[in-house]
């Protein structure tokens, strides 16, 4: 009964109708046909939208159950996605290569469980070669800690 | 585990003990930075690089500048208003910094930030915008210009590089002090905005004089007027609104030096002696002379005196733009 | 004719001097490790180096600067190849393709054919832009915004060529990237659109995060946890090059890629990133097997590439021709100009010509030194891959996260990335195609503003579209492609996808 077309053209219409409501309760003029206004492409936009994943949902029957769509690496998936998060959180907290350290030790050393004096020297290597290739070479600037460091 | 156990802990110490860090130094002790809120290769990246060399080697310390782009320059101006007033994060602003606030407030917005979050160091340059007309156009003087303009209202159209930007407020200031109606095209930055003039889409351009010096030496574009209070010595044929007899249509696209409110005066006084001997360096001089951009140095009272006048008539013309759609 | 040739042999002189051929060199090496990082495209390469070319004279500052964007082009697609991650958004279908190569243990090919067909359109698009670079400048100019909106419509047919499955879940995909592209500051009024008050989110959502997020990303979270990590391929030195036929199948590829790209190239503004999506779509309309694409297709890769730089050299022709900066990479490179004392502008040619012929000389010398510099490199970036899966995926986000923040300075950009990683990785399960999100994306907020901005100028009146010849006749083209496309189902005869469904059912045609 839940295929992915479905659920994903379900999601998709409700997407539509999420940018319609929020479009109206900003208050974003529609203007008119030969004015169009700041709310006008937003709204013809979630009604296609809207329309398409209506036909997704409604042609989906012959799609792939749900059930039998394979989560199997989610956990990493979760583990990496979260370090990502958390890079994004404190890259200009504690600077580009503690995050980076952190990170690197996080998904060598915890996720992937690689022997700690190879966690320690990759990481070690890369986040301040990176730095050292980008920021002192390249002059791409990145952000540095409290400490300057 | 426990030598990565203790490796976090040793991170997180680090973090905690990083205010007390930033000690008490002189100023300045570590690499000072120049926000450049817009995109490299425009007019505050090309003020802020060879500011901030020249002013490198005036201090004896690293001065770098870092573009944050985005929303016009308001990402880069809030960066600056928001952050730490140790003397290390300055912005190098446009005349759009008295803009953006106005612009939020007319829509009912929370502004991104406001005026008074900023202690002005200095003023680099102030270049007057010209009015540039197609070569192929029936106008020849500025008057035959405003005169069609009152006589077929919202027929002649001009480019901008934004709704509420620089060279869109330049046109409004005029259209107001002439009581003329244009049309008007924004454009995505001032560099579309005169290729858009160039390729005869639109019929009328307020633009930086170094932007089309160019286009008017080969023949493209011709100037009519200028914004400024006095003639430009580049072209000195060049009436200026005031002498037409329009005295409210001054526009300056100034670039300045700023710090967010709170630097300690000690800071302070050293970042206006550092300016004010760093724009008559060579780094500096030079690369102004390169962009046709006459410096325009002023400090203190007289900065402040420019600004707030500035900043006044950019306000009142914001409010009379009001919101474009409820014009319609 | 001759005085083209004279001026070119001078050219020469000035590009072969060994200082500037040294400062080539430099710009293109930093370009192509510049390219390689995802997300920090050549104008964040350029804009970066602008101040270090401070101390140089003009002609070795523009070679320079040049040298780093063609080297960041050529890099960009060898990330997008080897790791499905997008240098920038113009190697977006270089990684569909490429990428599937990849997999299949012809890395080294699709790099070849890549360095190989920048290499020629590259070359023949500076002959095209030396010849022809005044007459062709003015034309691009006549492009207003009629013309582009007529244009930027084409742009959204190359739609239906995109993906292999069902027509109305690319179409939904796209819908999505077209509403992606509504967030942010709307440039006709003023209002912010859906920003929520993340001063950030003002110039909408970068494409470059979204393209990183979904390919790259997503393609990390499906892949590290697998138990089977992805199998290591060790390809033998011969397997390196591309076989007989897969040079035969690129061949047209790279020849259509050009003239397209060249083409785009010259149109003012940024439509010259959805060369590289036209040529996909052009490639895949023509060729015999139209299936084979997204599984790996030679041509995916070929024409795509090609049409990327041939629009990079195509992008030149305004702004050396006239002085108009047709885009924010030649605008750069134009404020690099007036930095150094140079005027840019119609009488370029003639004030300057030791710059001019020299940085067209400085071009071709360019393209040779990156295909030099690319072709061994596919061996030593082959054999990257060799790189244990779970020590190779960190480093790749952690170069990921580095080039997303970099390209603005904005931790906001790495979140969008992060947000963009998951929807890639459920779309993936979901059996959905990301590409058209992000062509969505970059077409949405260009075909509003041309639209609003004709109906600006010509107060209101759509007629504006049918008086204006180039835009009428782009239109034109338009409803006949349309109305091709909609031939089968009135000739009955069986049109390529549901060929292509038959085939894969392994039923008689």
């Amino acid at each position: 009964m839940w295929t992915t077309d479905r659920v994903a053209g379900g999601v998709l219409a409700l997407v539509g109708l999420v940018v319609l409501e929020e479009t109206w309760r900003l208050g974003l003029p529609l203007g008119t046909l030969h004015n169009p206004g700041p709310g006008y492409t937003p709204v013809v936009l979630s009604l296609i939208l809207l329309g398409f994943g209506a036909a997704v949902a409604a042609l989906g029957g012959g799609a792939q159950g749900m059930r039998t769509v394979e989560w199997t690496e989610w956990r990493h998936a979760v583990a990496i996605l979260g370090a990502c998060a958390f890079a994004a959180l404190a890259l200009e907290r504690i600077g580009f290569r503690l995050t980076m350290a952190v990170i690197l030790a996080f998904l060598v050393g915890v996720v992937e469980r690689k022997p700690l004096l190879l966690t320690a020297v990759f990481t070690a290597v890369f986040s301040l070669g990176a730095f050292f290739l980008f920021d002192t070479m390249l002059r791409v600037p990145l952000p540095r800690g409290p400490l300057g460091f | 585990m426990t030598a990565l156990r203790a490796l976090a802990l040793a991170l997180l110490a680090a973090c905690a003990l990083a205010p007390l860090a930033a000690a008490q130094d002189a100023y300045p002790s570590r690499p000072i930075t120049i926000v450049a809120p817009f995109p490299p290769g425009g007019v505050a990246d090309l003020h802020a690089r060879p500011l901030a060399a020249a002013m490198e080697k005036v201090l004896k310390n690293p001065v770098a500048v870092v573009n944050k782009t985005g929303a016009a320059g308001a990402v880069g101006m809030q960066f600056v208003a928001t952050s730490r007033p140790d003397g290390y994060t300055l912005l190098l602003a446009l005349s759009s910094i008295s803009i953006i606030p106005e612009a939020d407030r007319l829509f009912g917005r929370q502004p991104a930030f406001t005026v008074d979050q900023f202690e002005p160091i200095a003023l680099l340059s102030a270049d007057p915008t010209i009015l540039v007309v197609r070569a192929e156009s029936p106008w020849k003087t500025a008057r035959e210009f405003i005169e069609d303009a009152r006589k077929r209202p919202g027929q002649i159209s001009f480019s901008s590089s934004g709704v509420y930007g620089t060279l869109h407020m330049a046109m409004e200031l005029l259209s107001s002090a002439a009581g003329i109606k244009m049309r008007h095209v924004p454009y995505g930055g001032a560099g579309p905005a005169i290729t858009a003039i160039l390729g005869g889409h639109v019929d009328a351009l307020a633009s930086g004089p170094a932007a089309v010096v160019a286009h008017i030496q080969s023949g493209k574009l011709r100037p009519l007027a200028t914004w400024g209070d006095r003639r430009l010595a580049s072209m000195p044929d060049l009436p200026t609104f005031k002498e037409l007899g329009y005295p409210d249509a001054e526009f300056y696209i100034w670039a300045g030096l700023f710090a967010p409110k709170g630097v300690p005066e000690p800071a302070l006084a050293k970042l206006r002696d550092a300016v004010r001997a760093a724009v008559k360096e060579p780094e500096f001089t030079g690369a102004m002379e390169k962009m046709q951009t006459p410096i325009a140095f002023k400090q203190g009272e007289e900065f402040r005196k420019f600004f707030d006048a500035d900043a006044r008539r950019l306000a009142d013309g914001v409010r009379r733009v009001g919101r474009i759609e409820e014009k319609k | 004719m001759l005085e083209t040739f004279h001026n070119l042999y001078l050219g020469f002189a000035v590009a072969l001097a060994p200082s500037v051929l040294l400062y080539a060199f430099v710009g293109c090496l930093i370009g192509t490790v510049v390219g390689v990082l995802p997300g920090v495209g050549p104008l964040a390469g350029i804009s970066l180096l602008l101040p270090a070319t401070f101390g140089l004279d003009a002609t070795r500052a523009i070679v320079m600067l040049a040298g780093i964007y063609y080297g960041a082009m050529y890099g960009g697609s060898t990330t997008s190849i080897l790791m499905r991650i997008p240098g920038e958004a113009a190697s977006v279908m270089t990684c569909i393709d490429g990428y599937a190569m990849a997999r299949r243990g012809r890395a080294g090919p699709a790099l070849a054919v890549a360095a190989v067909g920048s290499y020629l359109a590259g070359t023949v698009s500076i002959v095209a832009l030396m010849f022809l670079a005044p007459p062709l400048a003015s034309f691009a100019l006549r492009f207003g915004p009629p013309e582009y909106f007529a244009l930027l419509l084409l742009g959204l047919l190359v739609l239906a060529y995109m993906s292999s499955g069902s027509m109305v879940r690319s179409l939904a995909m796209a819908a999505l990237g077209l509403l992606l592209g509504m967030v942010g500051i709307d440039q006709m009024t003023g209002y912010f659109r859906f920003a929520y008050g993340v001063v950030e989110l003002g110039d909408g959502i970068g494409v470059v995060p979204v393209a990183v997020g979904l390919f790259g990303i997503s393609e990390i979270l499906a892949t590290a946890g697998q138990a089977r990590p992805p199998e290591v391929l060790k390809p033998r030195l011969r397997e390196l090059l591309p076989s007989r036929r897969e040079w035969r199948e690129s061949f047209g590829a790279i020849w259509r890629g050009t003239g397209l790209g060249f083409l785009i190239g010259i149109i003012p503004g940024s439509a010259h990133v959805i060369s590289s999506f036209v040529s996909y779509a052009v490639e895949r309309r023509l060729s015999r097997t139209p299936e084979a694409f997204g599984k790996g297709a030679v041509a995916g890769v070929a024409g795509p590439e090609s049409a990327n730089n041939a629009a990079t050299s195509g992008a030149f022709v305004p702004m050396l021709a006239l002085g108009v900066p047709s885009g924010p990479i030649p605008a750069v490179m134009l404020a690099a100009m007036m930095v150094h004392g140079v005027t840019p502008g119609p009488l370029l040619i003639n004030q300057q010509p030791a710059l001019f012929w020299g940085f067209i000389a400085s071009m071709y010398v360019g393209n040779v030194v990156l295909l030099i510099l690319n072709l061994p490199l596919v061996g030593l970036f082959v054999n990257l891959l060799r790189v244990p899966y779970p020590l190779l995926y960190p480093g790749i986000i952690v170069f990921c996260v580095l080039g997303v923040y970099a390209v603005n300075s904005s931790v906001v950009d790495v979140w969008i990335m992060v947000a963009m990683g998951l929807l890639g990785y459920v779309l993936r399960k979901l059996d959905f195609e990301p590409a058209p999100i992000v062509l969505g994306l970059i077409l949405a907020p260009m075909i509003e503003m041309s639209l609003r901005q004709s109906l600006a100028m010509s107060d209101g009146h759509y007629a504006v579209f049918l008086t204006r010849p180039i835009a009428a006749t782009l239109l034109a083209v338009g409803l006949v492609l349309v109305l091709l496309s909609l031939r089968p189902l009135v000739t009955r005869t069986l049109d390529w996808r549901t060929r292509l469904a038959m085939v894969e059912k392994g039923e008689e045609l």
